[in-house]
């Protein structure tokens, strides 16, 4: 490719052939991209979102199994007066931290099979079964469409098996405002490069001949604009506001070429570590994640931890424990000792999902009040619990407290209606009635909007918030 | 009387329906059906139309008629509207008799609108409530029409709504595929264009446009550019050869493998070897149902084995065309409804065209049908993610004799084919995710026999000149004599005009030079700098905006005809090629707009003509149908499979594509538009045709069939897809389909539901009995209810016997249809062919007079208003008196004042 602007091809982009880093769509006009904003570089006013995607589900046994105790993934009791098992007793010091929910989901692919449903645990989007695909916008790229303009990056977008993967075979968690989704980046090397490693000069290059484009465009406007009537002048004023607008967002863009890179120690991680190196390459992700919102390079990541249906290289992680591939755990409850091994695999990820949270909270919010995590929302969960079941997510929301969440409870809103118990043949799970119908997910969406600031009241369908978390 | 007024704001009825049982798909018995043709006459008898002369009242000085008003029509309104809409009571909200009778100044000009519709439909007064004599009602018309039409014309000069709107972007996508020599598909991620208040998506109100989509604009039209014009050499061109013998061959290697496995699994045991090896072989006599390997000599079979996993079915690509065999030994058979997948591995290329080329015949004469061809793609990345789809459109007829393969080939541009398999580059052949694709060969008929395949070669990407033809149009050819600027000058001068719709000037042409010679420097080649700098042509607003206005200093003629109101002739051919093509004009259209010719009337009326008969008329048809009956409810249609197994997904396709076609063929035969109500034709598939128990029309083309008098399936009323789309997918909706019917075919649409609408006590044993016309009944007793559903209901309930995919039906639930309804006046309309026939005695003009206001809409891109009332009653009358004809009716309207005005 010796045509600079190949790399700007977004076709090419969603054919998952270009490894660029993913972003909406001022990066890609403006290559390193959106505006330095005196007010949002101010720590204050910074917030924050993380998401964080394990595929698969969790140990869902009965309530007569002896493994019901320790090996449910979602604790026992409800409110503040709650129980972690052993699935998640490693966020135990995180307690006043988190929330834990249960009983909710999103309400179009319920009676879908739950390896289809990554597509949409962020966006609540009509992904359907077969045939006709369409999504919509996912929560982080939401939030990104309100403040991507304040960073360098708009968005981090990271996932195991990166690109795009299929249509219900999602290897990202972003999809943005047209419901396409967004290639994540899996190697740690090209994050850090993509975060931290200067590339200044095919961005200014780009960006000058934008700006000579648009130069065109807006004189070409006033001349016609000239020839309007006053009523037609009314409606066209839009084309001239949005030229106006794209040349002030290169404009913004191109005070980024003279803004320092924030420096950071490359040899504090190991940048060609692979997922068979599951816990280092975990560590190592959540590190970029960690670093990219220190230097406030970004305000929203979201990491789908693994693909769903164990298929890839993502299929490694479970090798940290001792298993050699992570989604036949979810197959094998029936099996002797099969709750305690998914669950066993379960805690690794919550364990560092726990390493995270708690690194943000170690850390003083830069420029800022408290610490970091009081200032970042970190969204964990899946779109299953029991076998295939797209039901009942188990979610856990850590931090925000300087956006209002309270934390140290578990909202248990399904109760005893869990279902539960490993898959012996016959109809699956998803493909049943269900007489217990649970709560929309995105209400919680949209109390998290809210909080980021985001004026919205309706996201993936459903309107109205999630009172009193 | 614009307010916002759908539907399914009252969906409580929505919730009502219980299921119903589908019934046979046959139609009503034909004994005592009306004589349509007798009504369609005697109704036209009836029109106002039919013997008024064109207006001439050019030399009057238009005013109100109050002496009129007082002397001829208050003392009949007093006597049969005041008692209800009075001074003592305003039943519905309405009162009368303090209306400003001065239609020319007053305010209340939507009130004596209605007036005038429900007094010349009949629906005022109501026979139980007042008398109101022929002669009467005759002078309320006739005053209130004369007012209406000339303080219309007077108020033209009122400030209206103005055409002047960017394009839609289905019109985008048609524009870059004339200007650019390309495919469609290129705007795919722009975002859909919102729907006015009056169903049209390329209405002047509802265009808006954002920096985001401004943004997107630029990204469609570089894709395309980059599509359309060769950067460098030409890439290399792969052949994948496949010919029935070889795939064969490892057929029957797999099945010599089966019976080893066998002989070795069981070799200690004789008996249980020698029944097991007899199983296996006599299975492999036995003649698979799906696609399959025959072995012509012998009668051998092998089923078709393929499975996704490690791209082991894959076949690699040559770099030269493969020499495959006419004929061999065996053949591939693929039974009707089934498919033949040939993978071909992650090469397939993402852009230029894949030219599949098959060597097939019948496999027997026994069948009467065809055997047709469609070409499928496809890929299967895992157990759960995986597409296939139709990527040809009309299916090759396969009528070659068994035993003489003949050549059957599709050239399919692969730049739009969406979604591909999109691990293909970060996995490699043999991982999972597979990054492979294959195509599969259907034979897609519903009645004809199996097909036989020999072989199957595909090339891509397959150029017949590099560069492309419009890639020499768009740039010319490379010349070393040339300087690149006079290059760019050259592509530049002939390139503006076509998409800018007019002469640029020196200066545009300059500026465009100047932005060429900045870029050139950080592109490597010529190509490159220029795709961006037309681009820029393409998101110019000269591009996006279609414009009535010209621009000031360039265009000599302009005062002259901003002063008459008149388009120019430039501005005449774009807003026509809108219009007729959804897309730019021509250069023949643009040529005759150059040379002022074009709003001379013959030779405007020569390019109506020449443009419907072009094949881009057909995007017409497309879109305006669409819209006009939104078609888009189909596109979100869930039909309950439980409750009607037969209805599938080309089902529901054919049945989106009926009304178009039919529309089309009107449109062709510039027949009647009154067809619409009813004809005794109409335009089918196989498909359809068995949906609707028609026999005798094969293959899955649309074409023209005549109609018994007795199948009733003329007109657009029984069309199955617009019944369906107006059912909620378990049972048919009376409400949908009432409210749909006067909205989109009577130009009639109810108010809207009042705020405090009550709910229906669905846990109320004795509403859960009820029939569905029972309860609608019961819902309209309700006073909040009543005046809209009186309105609404008689339409809908005369639908009953269609079902909720469109099938007759006799019987609902066990009980008998009820499909009486009784209109406000008492009116009562028996079923189908009763509103049929009330529509075609009574109903003609308002039909009539509603397709060419929702045409001329259409046409004008913005909504109509009072001022345009004169003008649509205008062409109305004309199109009545030349004989109703749809062509004819586009004619008039794309020669009327309005359209010819700015």
């Amino acid at each position: 490719m010796t045509n600079p602007i190949a790399s700007l091809d977004r076709r090419r982009f969603l054919r998952g052939s270009s490894v660029a880093l993913a972003l909406p769509w001022m990066e890609s006009l403006a290559g390193a991209c959106p505006a330095p904003n005196e007010e949002g570089r101010s720590g204050a006013a910074r917030k924050r979102l993380a998401c964080i995607y394990m595929p698969d589900g969790v140990p869902m046994p009965l309530a007569e199994d002896p493994a019901y105790q320790d090996w449910s993934w979602f604790p026992h009791g409800s409110g503040k007066d709650f129980k972690l098992t052993k699935c998640l007793e490693v966020l135990e010091p995180l307690r006043n931290d988190i929330t834990i929910f249960s009983g909710l989901s999103h309400p179009l692919v319920r009676a879908v099979h739950g390896h289809s449903n990554a597509d949409q645990f962020l966006t609540g989007g009509p992904t359907g079964a077969v045939g006709h695909y369409a999504n919509t916008i996912s929560i982080d790229q939401e939030f990104a469409s309100h403040v991507g303009e304040q960073t360098r990056h708009a968005s981090l977008v990271m996932s195991t098996d990166g690109g795009t993967g299929t249509p219900r075979g999602s290897h990202t968690l972003s999809y943005d405002r047209s419901g396409r989704a967004i290639p994540a980046q899996h190697r740690p090397k090209k994050i850090f490069d993509a975060l931290f490693v200067k590339r200044d000069a095919d961005a200014a290059q780009r960006l000058a001949w934008n700006q000579s484009a648009l130069d065109d465009l807006l004189a070409e406007a006033q001349t016609m604009r000239r020839s309007l009537t006053e009523q037609d002048r009314a409606a066209f004023d839009e084309y001239l506001q949005s030229v106006r607008e794209t040349e002030l967002r290169v404009e913004k863009a191109k005070r980024w070429l003279h803004i320092p890179l924030p420096e950071v120690d490359e040899d504090s991680f190991d940048l060609d570590v692979t997922p068979e190196d599951s816990r280092n390459y975990l560590q190592t992700m959540y590190g970029l994640m960690f670093l990219a919102f220190q230097t406030d390079s970004t305000r929203t990541a979201t990491y789908q931890l693994a693909r769903e249906n164990g298929i890839g290289q993502s299929d490694h992680l479970a090798k940290a424990v001792g298993f050699p591939l992570s989604h036949q755990l979810s197959h094998e409850t029936k099996e002797p000792g099969g709750w305690k091994n998914f669950g066993i695999y379960c805690s690794y990820l919550a364990e560092e999902y726990g390493r995270f949270v708690t690194r943000l909270k170690e850390t003083p919010e830069p420029g800022g009040e408290g610490n970091m995590l009081d200032h970042t929302q970190v969204l964990f969960g899946s779109a299953s619990s029991a076998f295939h079941l797209s039901r009942n997510y188990p979610l856990i929301l850590a931090g925000g407290k300087a956006m209002g969440f309270r934390h140290g409870e578990y909202v248990n809103l399904i109760g005893d209606k869990a279902f539960g118990g490993s898959w012996s043949g016959g109809k699956e799970p998803w493909q049943q009635e269900f007489t217990h119908e649970d709560k929309p997910l995105s209400h919680l969406f949209v109390t998290m909007l809210q909080r980021l600031g985001v004026d919205i009241d309706t996201f993936g369908g459903s309107t109205g918030g999630m009172p009193g978390i | 009387m614009n307010s916002v007024r759908r539907l399914a704001v009252c969906t409580l009825l929505g919730t009502l329906s219980s299921p119903a049982l589908a019934q046979a798909a046959n139609d009503p018995p034909a004994a005592d059906r009306p004589d349509f043709e007798a009504l369609k006459a005697s109704g036209a008898e009836r029109s106002r139309y039919a013997s008024k002369q064109p207006e001439t009242s050019a030399g009057l000085a238009p005013q109100a008629d109050l002496e009129g008003f007082r002397r001829e029509v208050a003392p009949i309104l007093s006597g049969a509207c005041f008692r209800c809409h009075g001074p003592d009571r305003q039943r519905g909200g309405v009162r009368i008799d303090d209306m400003d009778p001065d239609l020319f100044a007053g305010e209340d000009v939507d009130w004596w609108l209605e007036v005038l519709a429900v007094v010349t439909n009949g629906e005022m007064p109501p026979a139980d409530e007042a008398n109101l004599s022929d002669e009467d009602r005759g002078k309320i018309i006739e005053w209130l029409s004369g007012e209406v039409q000339g303080a219309s014309s007077a108020r033209r000069a009122e400030h209206g709504h103005s055409s002047f709107r960017r394009m839609t972007r289905y019109e985008y996508d048609y524009a870059l595929q004339d200007l650019l020599g390309l495919p469609a598909g290129y705007t795919a991620d722009l975002l859909p264009d919102p729907v006015s208040e009056d169903g049209f998506q390329n209405s002047s109100e509802s265009l808006h446009i954002s920096a985001m989509q401004l943004q997107a604009y630029l990204e469609a039209s570089r894709s395309a550019l980059r599509s359309a014009i060769a950067v460098g050499d030409p890439p290399p061109t792969l052949h994948w050869g496949v010919h029935a013998d070889q795939v064969a061959a490892l057929e029957w290697k797999r099945q010599e493998e089966q019976l080893d496995k066998i002989r070795e699994r069981h070799k200690d045991d004789p008996e249980t070897l020698e029944k097991k090896l007899g199983d296996q072989l006599a299975k492999n006599e036995k003649r698979p149902g799906g696609a399959h390997y025959e072995e012509l000599a012998t009668g051998r079979f092998a089923a078709q084995s393929w499975h996704y996993s490690k791209g082991r079915f894959a076949w690699a690509p040559e770099s030269s065309p493969p020499t495959l065999p006419k004929t061999g030994d065996t053949v591939a058979v693929v039974p009707r409804g089934r498919g033949l997948i040939i993978e071909l591995g992650d090469q397939l290329p993402l852009e230029g065209v894949m030219r599949v080329t098959v060597e097939a015949c019948r496999a027997d004469l026994d069948h009467k049908g065809d055997p047709s061809l469609q070409l499928h793609f496809g890929w299967r990345a895992s157990n759960d993610s995986r597409a296939v789809f139709r990527v040809s459109s009309e299916d090759h007829i396969v009528d070659a004799a068994p035993g003489s393969p003949q050549t059957y080939q599709w050239d399919v541009p692969m730049g739009p084919v969406y979604p591909r398999n999109s691990v293909r580059g970060t996995n490699k052949m043999g991982d999972l995710p597979s990054p492979s694709e294959y195509i599969k060969l259907v034979n897609g008929s519903l009645s004809g026999g199996p097909l036989h395949v020999h072989s199957v070669h595909v090339a891509g990407p397959v150029h017949e000149q590099w560069p492309s033809p419009s890639h020499t149009r768009i740039l010319g050819t490379a010349d070393e004599e040339i300087s690149e600027l006079d290059r760019a000058r050259s592509a530049l001068t002939g390139f503006l005009p076509q998409a800018w719709r007019r002469v640029p000037s020196e200066e545009e042409i300059q500026r465009k030079l100047e932005l060429f010679e900045r870029m050139r420097p950080e592109f490597t080649s010529f190509e490159g700098a220029m795709i961006e700098v037309l681009a820029s042509v393409l998101a110019s607003p000269n591009f996006l905006y279609i414009s009535t206005a010209g621009p000031t200093e360039h265009s000599s003629d302009r005062d002259s005809a901003s002063i008459s109101g008149r388009l120019s002739d430039p501005e005449l051919a774009a807003r026509l090629a809108m219009f007729l093509w959804c897309s730019v004009p021509d250069s023949e259209l643009a040529s005759t707009a150059r040379q002022n010719r074009l709003s001379e009337p013959a030779v405007l009326r020569a390019q109506i003509d020449r443009m419907l008969g072009d094949e881009k008329a057909t995007r017409f048809s497309q879109q305006f149908v669409r819209q006009w009956l939104d078609l888009s409810l189909l596109d979100y249609l869930q039909i309950d499979g439980k409750l009607y197994p037969g209805f599938s997904a080309e089902l529901k396709e054919s049945m989106i594509e009926e009304p178009i076609a039919f529309f089309h063929e009107t449109l062709r035969g510039d027949h009647s538009v009154l067809e619409f109500l009813h004809s005794d034709f109409s335009v089918l598939n196989e498909r359809l045709a068995k949906h609707y128990g028609v026999d005798g029309v094969e293959g899955n083309h649309f074409r023209r069939v005549e109609l018994d008098p007795e199948q009733g399936r003329g007109g657009l009323l029984v069309q199955a897809g617009l019944l369906a789309m107006n059912s909620d997918g378990k049972d048919s909706h009376p409400l949908k389909r009432g409210i749909w019917m006067l909205e989109r075919l009577l130009n009639d649409p109810p108010p809207p539901p009042p705020p405090a609408v009550p709910e229906i006590d669905l846990t109320d044993p004795e509403i859960a009995k009820m029939t569905l016309k029972e309860r609608i009944e019961q819902h309209r007793d309700h006073a909040a209810c009543m005046s809209c559903h009186a309105k609404i209901d008689p339409w809908g309930i005369a639908f009953e016997n269609f079902d909720a995919v469109g099938s007759w039906r006799d019987e609902v639930a066990g009980k008998p249809v009820d499909a009486v309804g009784v209109l406000f006046n008492g009116q009562e309309l028996d079923g189908m062919d009763g509103l049929k026939a009330f529509l075609l005695e009574n109903r003609q003009d308002q039909f009539v007079r509603a397709l060419v206001h929702k045409l001329t809409t259409f046409a004008l891109g913005r909504p109509l208003s009072f001022q345009d009332r004169a003008a649509i009653d205008g062409i109305t009358g004309e199109v009545r008196r030349h004989g109703d004809g749809l062509a004819t009716m586009v004619q008039l309207i794309a020669t009327s004042d309005l359209f010819l005005s700015k």
